[in-house]
Parts: C-alpha cells; structure tokens; sequence
C-alpha cells in the first residue's frame, strides 16, 4: 500500500488528471501508430488499419480540446484555480532544487529539497503544491497542447490546409511538425510513469494524483518539535522494488532513446522535403525500441486506473471508519481546526 | 460518499465554476470542429496556370517536395528541440532513478522486521514515538 502522506490536488483536480491521462495515452497510441508505422504496425492494425487510427485520434483530440479549454477556464474564473497560478510558477527554488537533487545523487547532499521531495513525510509542510518537475511539466504541457491543438486542427482537413499554402507538401509538413512536436511529450511521459511509479516509498503508484487532499486526514505534529528526517527510513521497500524499478528504468531509457532517434530519422508520415512515402530507415532494433517505449505508457495506463483502484478502496476504509464514532482515521475531532496542536 | 468539507485545508473548486468551464469546454470543442468540418479546399483559388514541374504547375510540388522556407524552417526547430528536450528528459530520468536508489537504501529492507515496524500507510501517528524512541536503535538507521 502507499504512502498517503500528502494529498494536495483537490477532486476535480485529481479527476482531470485522469481523464486527460486517459485521452493522452489515445492519443499517443493512435498518433505514434501513424507516425512509426513501420514498427508498431500490429498498434496500426490493432486499432482498425488507417481508418480507425485516424478515427480515434481524432476523436481523442476532440476530447483533449474539450479538456483543455475545461480546464483553462477553471483555472481562470475560479478563485480557487487563480491562486495556483501562482503555486505552478518557477522560482529559485526550483533551480536549487535540480542542483540539489545532483548533489543528493552525488552524496553531497543528505536530503532531496523540497522543491524535489516526492515523499513528504513528516516534512509535508515544506512541499509545495508542485515538485520542480512537475512545474515544468504544466510548463511544457502548456506549450505543447497548444500547439498540437493548433497543429492537429489546421491538418483536419489536409486538403484545406494543402489550398491555404498552395502546395500539398505543407499539409505533409504539418503533419510532420504535429507528430514531432509531441515527441517531446511522448518522451516526458514515459518519464514521468517512472517518476512517479517507481518512488521507492510510494511504489508501484503515487497516490498524490489519484486521492484528492479532502479525503486525508490533516496530521498536526505535536508539540513543537520539528522532526529533521522525512521518516522515510520507517518505510519497508517492497521486495519486488529492486528488480522491477530496474527493469523499468532499462525500458522507459531505451523508449525514450528509441523514439528520438526514430524522430530523427522517420520524418513524419510521409516525409515532406524529399516526397517519400513511409519512414525512415528501420532495423529490428528500432522496432524493439519502439514497442518497449509503447509498452512504457502501457504501464502508465495501467498505474493510472490502479491509481483510482486505490482511491475506492481509501474511501472505503474512510467511510467505514465514519460509521465507528470513536475512531481517529481521520485525525479525531474533525471540526476543530485551529486548536488542534493545543489539544494534546 | 460524504462531503468533506469539514476538514481544515480543503478549498476545492466552486461547483458553479466546474460546471462553466465544463460547458465553455463543450462548446469551443463544437465550434472547432464546426471550423474544420468547413474547412476545405476552394478549387477555383487553386493555381492552375503553367502546368509544368518548372512553373511550379499542379502536381509539381510532388516533385519538389516542401519548398517553404518556413515550414522547413519549422520542422528543423522542432528536430532541435526534440533532441535538447530528448537529452534533459534522459537527465532528469538518470537523476530520478539514482536519487530513488538512494532512498531505497534508506528504507528498510522487505524482511527486515522491527517491533514497531510501520505500515506504509502511515497507520500510526507518526511523530510521538519515533523520535522519543531512541532507545530501540531506530533513530540514526544509515546504511
């Protein structure tokens, strides 16, 4: 079971998360489908041949926008969505945190920074809402969505796109651009399935994503005693972690190598400055490259739904421990606030 | 399940700005693909003249290939910035992974058991014991 140590996403936050995962992996699944054909042929025909990839990846795309621009509005009418604005913003801390993660890698340093730390722990409230990783991932998808969105619906229609520039080549060249642009994507995703479900202390999930923050019970230390471990060293690493962190960090780093170098080679689909049909140059070891980094969102898909698995069960046991009165699941006497720590 | 509001520290979102955004979502969606569903080719603004692969004619860009600058210029940022991105992801990702064997070496190890070994979960209150129980060699556990 998981670490519950710091639920900050609210229920609609955590909802969107999955549902946009969800989009996101079609969308990934039907556009590299397309794009690296050549080794994910068996995906192509998975999906219903040319036909039925285009058809899902448009109408995953549909549904991204419908998303985005939920989220977008929420974001900004909300007063709520407002202050995160300011929560998702880069700062020193962020850029110290890189450094220090180097130096905790290095053994230079003894802790990860807050900006950084994944596991909270008894330090929970040093982390922010956001790790430096995951503010450069609302960074990048920012950016990406964009302008994939803008991308994807100029070649909608290829023939329309093809008129606007008088030349069929620059509907080739969007669909190039398209599919390299989330390239990027593509690779920080598969990072980002390892980061967060290879943490040892949270191993194979973090829950932070999945449990919204109301259903965790607010813990106030005691007294004013300010503990200078996270406690991480009272967790048990599961006996799998060894073997299945490294065997998933081999094939998250070969997907993301495969699919650059892919990218580099398979110009899109066709190729649009010399006007070959197909891609690039192929070997089996590309294709095994590929495949294992299609493999990699396979598990982040899975992770994702094992990640709400676990939410229903969290609030279940919540619930149970509502019907006895006596409990403390949920940190004693609920409505009172302020005077918690002087209460003990 | 209950609503819960009663605990301190959870300001989710208002339910009338969930609902806004979900119909401002719908909507723009419709509308683009309103958009696209009409965009097509306008065959009289089509070029026509000096049908030859020199006079640029129909069919000679499948000659030439892509011949604007800037959308070639556009697809080789995009190759540079797949290959930068590409490379920090692979730092980042190298980073994460030694940083979390770091951390695994100070958990305990599967089998190792301890009188007041702790569910994952945080089951226990966390804070009283653990630091007043020096005694049980807890506190400094390196390794």
């Amino acid at each position: 079971m998981s670490n519950l140590d710091h639920g900050k996403f609210t229920r609609v936050t955590t909802l969107f998360h999955s549902l946009l995962a969800l989009d996101v992996f079609l969308l990934f699944f039907s556009g590299y489908a397309i794009m690296f054909n050549d080794e994910l042929w068996w995906l192509l025909a998975l999906l219903g041949g040319a036909t039925g990839t285009v058809a899902v990846h448009r109408i995953a795309g549909l549904g991204l926008i419908t998303l985005v621009i939920f989220w977008v509005t929420l974001q900004v009418t909300s007063s709520t969505g407002r202050s995160n604005f300011w929560a998702a913003k880069p700062t020193k801390g962020d850029f110290d945190a890189f450094i220090q993660d180097i130096r905790f890698v290095l053994g230079r340093a003894d802790e990860r920074h807050p900006n950084a730390r994944q596991f909270a722990g008894y330090k929970s409230d040093e982390v922010p809402l956001l790790s430096y990783v995951g503010k450069g991932v609302v960074a990048i998808f920012t950016i990406e969505l964009l302008l994939l969105t803008v991308s994807g619906l100029l070649i909608w229609s290829k023939t329309g796109v093809a008129s606007l520039f008088q030349t069929k080549a620059a509907a080739m060249a969007f669909v190039t651009f398209h599919g390299l642009l989330g390239v990027i994507m593509l690779m920080g995703v598969m990072f980002h399935i390892f980061e967060h479900g290879m943490h040892p202390a949270f191993y194979p999930v973090e829950t932070k994503a999945f449990i919204p923050r109301s259903m965790i019970p607010e813990q106030h230390a005691d007294g004013g005693e300010e503990p200078d471990t996270t406690g991480i060293e009272r967790l048990s690493l599961s006996p799998s972690w060894r073997t299945v962190s490294t065997i998933f960090g081999a094939i998250t780093v070969i997907g993301i190598v495969s699919v650059l170098i892919a990218s580099i080679f398979d110009e899109g689909y066709p190729v649009p400055r010399e006007l070959a049909i197909g891609g690039g140059p192929t070997s089996l070891l590309m294709t095994i490259g590929i495949n294992l980094g299609i493999l990699v969102l396979g598990v982040g898909l899975v992770l994702s739904m094992y990640g709400n698995v676990l939410r229903i069960r969290w609030e279940r046991q919540l619930e149970a421990s509502d019907q006895e009165p006596a409990t403390a699941a949920d940190g004693g006497e609920p409505r009172s606030d302020g005077g918690v720590e002087s209460d003990d | 399940m209950t609503d819960r509001d009663d605990l301190p520290d959870v300001d989710g979102y208002n339910r009338i700005y969930v609902v806004i955004s979900a119909v401002v979502g719908l909507a723009v969606t419709a509308l683009a693909l309103w958009v696209v569903a009409g965009f097509n080719v306008f065959h009289e603004s089509l070029y026509r003249v000096n049908p030859t692969v020199e006079g640029g004619g129909i069919g000679a860009d499948w000659v030439f290939g892509n011949t604007i600058p800037s959308l070639d210029f556009l697809i080789a940022l995009i190759h540079a910035a797949d290959v930068l991105m590409g490379a920090f992801i692979l730092v980042l990702m190298f980073l994460h992974w030694a940083a979390f064997r770091r951390l695994a070496d100070r958990m305990r190890e599967p089998g190792e058991s301890r009188s007041e070994a702790v569910a994952a979960d945080g089951g226990e209150r966390p804070v009283s014991e653990a630091r007043s129980g020096g005694g049980s060699s807890e506190g400094g556990d390196g390794s």
